[in-house]
């Protein structure tokens, strides 16, 4: 689609500000949704994590004893701000991104961990026990899924040659389906994923019968409203990444809609369906398993490559 | 760097308003990392000065009062006050009254561990066991509700008897009730002992070994896993255990895994003599006479409660009114495991080691003033509430 909006347009209403907002409010409530129905609980109603947000908003913010003032506000701004930049050059909605350059994948994926590096900081800032312990892991998780979460949105990007979201996506489409060409790829996608946004099982960082909020145990009011609203936003931006890759490619709004509604059934499921793993099962689950896959992927896709040119049914995919 | 040379600890300190159950105690974990190298914890939050209290109540009326010593184990708190005082009255209770105690204090036991199951579940962050065997857990709460109207403080208890009775329509509706609860129990049993990341989080965990379980004084569930093999209804069978028998379950592995299972085999048990209770329930009178003053007197009443071991010692001067009242709650005997198993584990093991033991705050805590000397003072019920004010300011 090659819809011409004018720049500031596109920044604060469509596809970027607020309608990335609204769309990451919509995605929680569906995730929340679907989590309570697979526990067979009724869930929240549909503006649930709008009110929320709106509450947090009009609440008063503490700011505690001991923290470095200036940090403890600035921090969550600027995990926003990153989630926001990042959706700029990733097809949201099915469109066109607003910006793009060859090698922007690098960018994108570096805006997506700063959420995590400021949620780590936030916890290190402040003197609870619960969001240091809570930063501590954030952190451990971080180094433990980011390397393979990498290299499996690394494995479509080498499959096609290039290193810019835009054109993977409109490629992908052309391609046979990399969830069918790259399986582990994609599972070390979707579940990197989860590790991102510290859903279950992975969500020792903020574990609530052990160390209440994690990291942002501290954070009240505006800071937590715009800490949650930047991991909804992060939500939809995963999901996005994830089936512009592997789902074939977003070309049209539609497309958007069900592939990642799809997906996020899938993440749904997994939340629902397994405990809470430990910090160090996470970290052993990631480089014992995750990364091993992922890197025979990535020869594999190497190694496809290099051999394409000689069995000419091969060049799609890799 | 030495453990010794490190005299700044980093203390995770818990509680009293902590994230992992929903009552209060205090907990100090000294953490190395993520490892836990000394534990402590601290109770008496929610001390309620019961046992005194019942100094100035009647028999009669302390049976309501002892009856919401727990929240969730209240018909074993009744039963046993009321065995006691049927003890020392010497009365006896008629079969059908004795068997309909029993029926009552099983379906509690349901209802208790399928609670557990779910807490301890939430503990290890698995809340779609934790919802869905609370599901299953309304069965057998709408079940106590049916038979004696109330949902948590049962009351089917009096002095010398019952005062509910099981028809035709009620017997239907339990083997029912049962019937499902089986069905679904057993698919837990294969949830708890297969799927592999809550083994991770139970399986070697909280490990307490027999000899430890038998210093430490470990009852009930707890105790059995590490294969202590005691239990009131087998050991001393009070109610109808004498003509409807449980058999002990145990276990040796004495991890959390092994809890799951002990707890979850004795609801198989429950379910089997339940249904022989309902379909064998003995004709007769519900209740018997019992006089208002009770003689002269001291007694020891034991009962199985869900979590271990009840202890009621009863004392009575000859008067409507107990001269003094002992109640001594399974949970305390297992608070010592708790930190014997906690050390060397990881911080993120300590919500499910403490919910391991199925721990229940309100109903341990006491009040103990230890005598130096020859000192002959008596607190009175006005001391002990100033005292009280004081203490919590």
């Amino acid at each position: 689609m090659n819809l011409s909006l004018s720049p500031l347009v596109e920044l604060l209403f469509f596809p970027g500000g607020l309608v990335l907002l609204a769309s990451g409010l919509v995605y929680e409530f569906v995730d929340r949704k679907l989590v309570a129905r697979f526990q067979n609980r009724i869930g929240p109603r549909w503006f649930q994590p709008l009110a929320d947000v709106i509450k947090l908003l009009a609440k008063e913010e503490v700011i505690p004893a001991g923290v470095v003032k200036g940090l403890f506000i600035f921090l969550p701004i600027v995990a926003l701000t990153s989630i926001l930049t990042a959706a700029l050059y990733v097809p949201m909605f099915g469109l066109k991104p607003a910006f793009s350059f060859p090698g922007d994948l690098v960018v994108t994926v570096y805006l997506l961990s700063l959420m995590t590096l400021c949620i780590g900081l936030a916890g290190a800032n402040t003197e609870d026990r619960f969001s240091l312990v809570g930063a501590t892991r954030a952190l451990t998780q971080m180094f433990s899924y980011e390397a393979p979460f990498l290299l499996a949105l690394l494995g479509p990007a080498i499959a096609l040659g290039t290193w810019n979201i835009g054109q993977i996506n409109s490629a992908a489409g052309n391609n046979l389906w990399f969830i069918i060409a790259q399986p582990f790829g994609f599972i070390a996608a979707v579940i990197g994923l989860m590790g991102k946004l510290e859903l279950p099982p992975f969500d020792a960082p903020e574990a609530e019968t052990e160390i209440v909020a994690g990291a942002l145990t501290e954070y009240s009011g505006r800071g937590l409203a715009l800490f949650r609203i930047g991991r909804d936003v992060e939500l939809v931006i995963g999901l996005t990444l994830i089936a512009s890759f592997y789902l074939g490619g977003l070309a049209n709004p539609l497309d958007f809609l069900w592939k990642t509604l799809i997906l996020l059934l899938v993440t749904a499921a997994l939340q629902s369906l397994f405990a809470r793993l430990r910090i160090d099962q996470t970290v052993g689950l990631w480089w014992r398993i995750g990364s091993i896959m992922v890197l025979l992927q990535l020869l594999a896709v190497v190694v496809g490559r290099l051999i394409a040119p000689l069995i000419p049914f091969l060049s799609s995919g890799g | 760097m030495g453990a010794e040379k490190k005299p700044e600890k980093f203390v995770v300190s818990i509680g009293p308003q902590h994230p992992a159950l929903k009552e209060p105690g205090h907990f100090e974990f000294a953490v190395e990392g993520e490892i836990v190298t000394s534990a402590t914890a601290r109770l008496g939050f929610v001390h309620r000065g019961m046992e005194k209290g019942t100094e100035s109540r009647t028999w009669v009326q302390n049976l309501y009062l002892m009856e919401r010593v727990c929240g969730i184990c209240s018909a074993v708190h009744a039963m046993a006050y009321a065995q006691g005082v049927e003890k020392l009255a010497k009365v006896e209770v008629p079969p059908r009254a004795r068997a309909i105690r029993q029926l009552i204090a099983e379906l509690e036991r349901i209802h208790s561990h399928l609670l557990w199951l779910g807490v301890a579940a939430h503990e290890g962050g698995f809340d779609t066991l934790f919802m869905l065997s609370w599901r299953d857990r309304e069965t057998v709460m709408d079940l106590l509700e049916a038979i004696t109207g109330n949902r948590v403080n049962y009351s089917a208890n009096v002095l010398g008897g019952v005062k509910i009775d099981i028809d035709e329509v009620k017997s239907a509706a339990i083997l029912k009730g049962m019937d499902f609860l089986e069905e679904r129990t057993r698919h837990y049993m294969k949830v708890v002992t297969e799927d592999e990341t809550f083994l991770g989080r139970t399986r070697k965990i909280g490990t307490m070994t027999l000899e430890q379980a038998l210093r430490l004084g470990s009852v009930g569930p707890t105790g059995r896993a590490s294969g202590v093999p005691y239990d009131v209804r087998v050991d001393a069978p009070y109610a109808a255990y004498q003509d409807f028998p449980v058999n002990i379950v145990t276990d040796t592995a004495g991890d959390l895994e092994a809890r799951f299972v002990v707890r979850i085999k004795e609801l198989y048990e429950s379910y089997r003599v339940i249904r022989e209770l309902v379909d064998h329930m003995p004709a007769g009178e519900l209740t018997t006479r019992i006089p208002r003053r009770i003689q002269e007197g001291e007694v020891v009443s034991r009962v199985e409660a869900p979590r271990g071991e009840l202890f009621y010692f009863l004392k009575s001067n000859g008067t409507d009114m107990p001269e003094r009242i002992k109640v001594r709650t399974p949970s305390l005997c297992n608070w010592g495991s708790i930190l014997a198993t906690a050390v060397g584990h990881r911080l993120a093991d300590m919500p499910m080691i403490l919910a391991g033991i199925d721990p229940c705050f309100s109903c341990n805590d006491r009040m103990i003033l230890v005598k130096r000397g020859n000192d002959q003072t008596v607190w009175t019920w006005e001391d002990l509430r100033r005292y009280g004010i004081e203490y919590y300011k």
